[in-house]
């Protein structure tokens, strides 16, 4: 192992508060032992030689210990518990010997001494020592909060939780960085930074992984930083796998509750009142629901953080909405108030969710349907019902993300519930059977009977010549044997046209 | 008295007057006062018939003859401003040898740095006896035990101190230090100056320890630096006083000092990019390069401002001037035993001595 540097030194938390006075040029010298200065008498070479406020007293003094250590081959100077500043004559003079001066104000410098030595000359009875602290420390911890910030404590630095993508669940947040590979499940090395998997208690992946920011350390510290991450992880899967088997089963209890709710409308049993108010529901108020649900399954079991991921940011919005239900198709999620939410608020709701469905990732393919405001218990399933329909229809976008509001339904929501049913598309399929060979004649009708019966808007829409279009209507009339001109046959064509799109 | 041989002083006239006074300036190491007003009245009271002032040697008198050492004492910033009135100079020289009895043969400098090289020869010139060509510390001192007949174990008093209303202070018995401090607080009382007249001795025993030939040298020292070209680099002005050039550079930090802790200039040799560090109380004390201290006290130090060519008094110097310091020859050997008294020891300095 190398010999540690001043500068990695000086990264150690035991000198966090001291300052290179002078002599920067020679931080990156290697350091071979840590020793009091007592003098010439013992050889100082490579050595970081400490001294006390007696030996630069009054300051002038510097100058000569600098010249000393520096004759001496001393690889720096660290002096502690000086009240007064250095004369730049000091400064000036280790600047040109090229040795760094370490100013640290208040410190012991007996235990300075005792706690540096061990950390050049035997780093591994420092990790060791780290492991048994950390050991100690980490048994009686049970929440991850609890967790990382002892490991914090025992390793004197900066730690995090973060997920693959930079999310930070726990700790101070940390930057990952590019230089990582973090679909390798290994304890890795970054630019500034150490981390090391968390494995998803259900298989051989990380879940998440701890990470330690370290801008400049020692290989000793690196290797006694490593070998805390690694003394702290299985702590900390210890306490996923908890989480999760307390989040399952709270999953499947409100998965329950709801269904009953929805089954008994305004009529539930006083066991499900209490369920309900045990996880914080307010049925007897006024609720607005929400259909959510995705396009892309593969999303997988990142879905379960979908919602919330909604939820967190929808509260940027000032709207505050219950936990998620899984209901198969989707999640059902609401917001209850005691007062009736007026027009203006399921505009706001409106947009808000836009807003927000526009910032998650578009792969994920996200729907969404905002009932209309009910209230009491039977009210929470006509609104889910709504916001069932809403997202329904909204699925039938060719965008995504796409969000609709059951207010804003009507002749759309009786029209989308024509074009879906199997009499339409039967009816559809035997009418339009003659024009499925040209597709030419298909969209000109389309645009024809889109555009009101406008020949003129029809020519302009598909790029043809008036003549042009007239003659196909023509045959359309015949291939068809159907008088375009008579409302109802019109209406019909119409229907048929937008349920086979 | 190594380095440069001088021509023997035999009177003191007002020619004489420019050259003491910028010898005296160089010997002072940077302390020792201002010696422009000392010079004006000494010059004014050649020229208004008080001189010329004989110069003699200890040794052209008899053994017993009675010598008396003139000069002034008190804070340098008063002294740089208040005209001292010579006949104060001669009341305190003869309330001291009132309290001996004898008669006055000469007066003697205490100190040839600075202001009292002067102060002795004004003495004298009102008192119409010779002064002795030699003096009590061959450089300035800031405390009267540290010159060469108190080293030597002779007493200071009796000794007068005379304000400038006439008023006398007379110490008929006394140790070093207590007279030290008696002047001192004589001097504050009188308003922070006073004129003083002290170690009455024997030319034989000045013969014996005190400083000779140094009212020569001084003139002589003074007259080589008025003489040098101003364009001349500071290595020739220093080689034609007869000093060696330590560095020249500019002035980096100056930093103060407070009370009896010395304070210090940094500079970076021009030439050599050594780290130059000079420690001074009203004097220059050390000269330190690298850490390593090449000159000390009682060596004396003389810094030169580079263009003005004068010397810069430890008061003067200001951060961003520029600076070139030399030493000085030894006016006067001390021995090693003396280090404590005279020695960077004397003034709170541990410093480090140059590599053998």
């Amino acid at each position: 192992m190398n010999p540690p540097r001043v500068a990695d030194l000086l990264a150690e938390p035991i000198l966090a508060a001291a300052r290179v006075v002078a002599g920067s040029a020679g931080l990156e010298r290697e350091v071979a032992d840590v020793r009091w200065w007592v003098g010439e008498p013992v050889s100082v070479q490579d050595h970081l030689v400490v001294c006390g406020p007696e030996s630069v007293t009054p300051s002038y003094r510097l100058d000569a210990l600098v010249r000393r250590t520096g004759d001496a081959g001393a690889a720096g100077l660290l002096v502690v518990g000086a009240t007064g500043r250095p004369l730049l004559s000091s400064i000036r003079l280790a600047d040109r010997l090229e040795i760094p001066v370490l100013w640290l104000d208040d410190a012991e410098p007996v235990v300075l001494v005792q706690e540096l030595t061990p950390r050049v000359r035997a780093p591994d009875l420092v990790r060791a020592r780290t492991v048994e602290r950390l050991l100690r420390q980490l048994a009686p911890r049970h929440t991850g909060q609890d967790i990382v910030a002892a490991a914090e404590g025992v390793l004197e630095a900066p730690l995090a939780l973060v997920t693959s993508d930079g999310t930070n669940l726990l700790g101070p947040p940390i930057e990952l960085d590019d230089a990582l590979h973090l679909d390798r499940p290994v304890a890795q090395r970054g630019r500034a930074i150490l981390v090391h998997p968390v494995l998803d208690p259900d298989g051989n992946r990380p879940a998440a992984w701890l990470a330690c920011r370290v801008e400049r350390a020692a290989e000793s510290r690196l290797g006694e930083l490593a070998a805390g991450l690694a003394t702290t992880e299985p702590f900390l899967r210890a306490w996923l796998t908890a989480q999760r088997a307390h989040a399952d089963r709270d999953l499947l209890f409100r998965a329950r509750l709801l269904s009953e709710v929805l089954a008994g409308r305004d009529s539930v049993s006083r066991d499900v009142v209490e369920g309900a108010v045990s996880v914080g529901w307010q049925l007897t108020d006024w609720h607005v629901g929400l259909h959510l649900s995705c396009d892309d399954r593969t999303v997988g079991d990142q879905r379960t953080g979908v919602p919330e991921r909604l939820r967190a940011a929808l509260v940027a919005h000032g709207i505050t909405l219950t936990e998620a239900v899984d209901r198969g198709d989707g999640w059902a999620l609401w917001s209850s108030t005691e007062a009736e939410p007026g027009t203006a608020d399921a505009r706001a709701l409106l947009r808000a969710v836009r807003l927000v469905t526009a910032a998650l990732p578009r792969e994920w393919g996200l729907i969404a349907g905002i009932g209309r405001p009910h209230r009491g218990p039977g009210g929470l399933a006509e609104t889910l019902a709504e916001a069932r329909d809403a997202a329904h229809l909204a699925s039938s976008h060719d965008f995504r993300p796409a969000v609709e509001h059951s207010d804003e339904l009507g002749v759309a929501r009786l029209l989308a519930t024509w074009q879906q049913s199997e009499v339409t598309r039967a009816f559809a399929e035997t009418a339009l059977a003659p024009l499925r060979s040209n597709e030419s004649l298909l969209a000109t009708l389309r645009a024809y009977l889109e555009s009101g019966g406008s020949v003129v808007l029809v020519a302009e829409a598909l790029g043809v010549h008036r003549n042009t279009v007239t003659a196909r209507l023509q045959q359309v009339r015949e291939r068809l044997g159907v008088d375009l001109d008579d409302p109802s046959q019109r209406l019909a064509l119409q229907v048929a046209c937008r349920s086979i799109i | 008295m190594t380095g440069m041989s001088y021509d023997v002083l035999r009177e003191i006239t007002a020619e004489h007057v420019d050259a003491l006074a910028s010898g005296a300036t160089l010997l002072g190491s940077g302390g020792g006062g201002d010696v422009a007003l000392g010079a004006l009245l000494l010059r004014r009271m050649l020229q208004d018939g008080d001189g010329p002032v004989p110069v003699i040697a200890p040794g052209d008198l008899s053994a017993d003859a009675l010598v008396v050492h003139a000069g002034v004492g008190g804070a340098p910033d008063v002294l740089t401003e208040r005209l001292v009135d010579p006949d104060d100079c001669a009341r305190a020289v003869e309330a001291v040898v009132a309290q001996v009895g004898g008669r006055l043969e000469a007066v003697g400098v205490i100190e040839i740095g600075g202001l009292n090289a002067l102060m002795g020869v004004v003495a004298a010139a009102r008192l119409g006896v010779p002064v002795i060509d030699g003096d009590l510390m061959g450089r300035a001192f800031p405390r009267v035990d540290q010159a060469t007949l108190a080293v030597a174990g002779h007493p200071i008093a009796p000794m007068a101190v005379v304000g400038p209303f006439g008023d006398t202070v007379l110490v008929t018995r006394s140790s070093a230090s207590a007279a030290q401090a008696l002047m001192v607080s004589s001097a504050a009382a009188f308003g922070g100056a006073a004129t003083l007249a002290m170690f009455p001795t024997t030319a034989g025993t000045l013969a014996e320890h005190g400083v000779r030939q140094s009212l020569s040298a001084c003139a002589g020292l003074g007259r080589a630096f008025l003489t040098v070209d101003c364009e001349a680099p500071a290595a020739v002005v220093a080689e034609r006083i007869g000093g060696r050039l330590l560095c020249e550079g500019r002035v980096d930090q100056v930093r103060p000092r407070s009370g009896r802790v010395p304070g210090s200039v940094t500079l970076i040799d021009r030439c050599s990019g050594g780290v130059v560090r000079v420690d001074h109380l009203e004097e220059y004390l050390a000269v330190t390069i690298d850490g390593r201290s090449v000159v000390s006290a009682p060596e004396v130090i003389v810094a030169l401002d580079h263009r003005a060519r004068c010397p810069i008094r430890t008061d003067e110097i200001r951060l961003g001037q520029s600076l070139a310091l030399a030493t000085l020859p030894a006016l006067h050997i001390w021995p090693p035993e003396t280090a404590g008294a005279v020695g960077p020891g004397a003034y709170g300095l541990h410093l480090e001595g140059p590599a053998r």
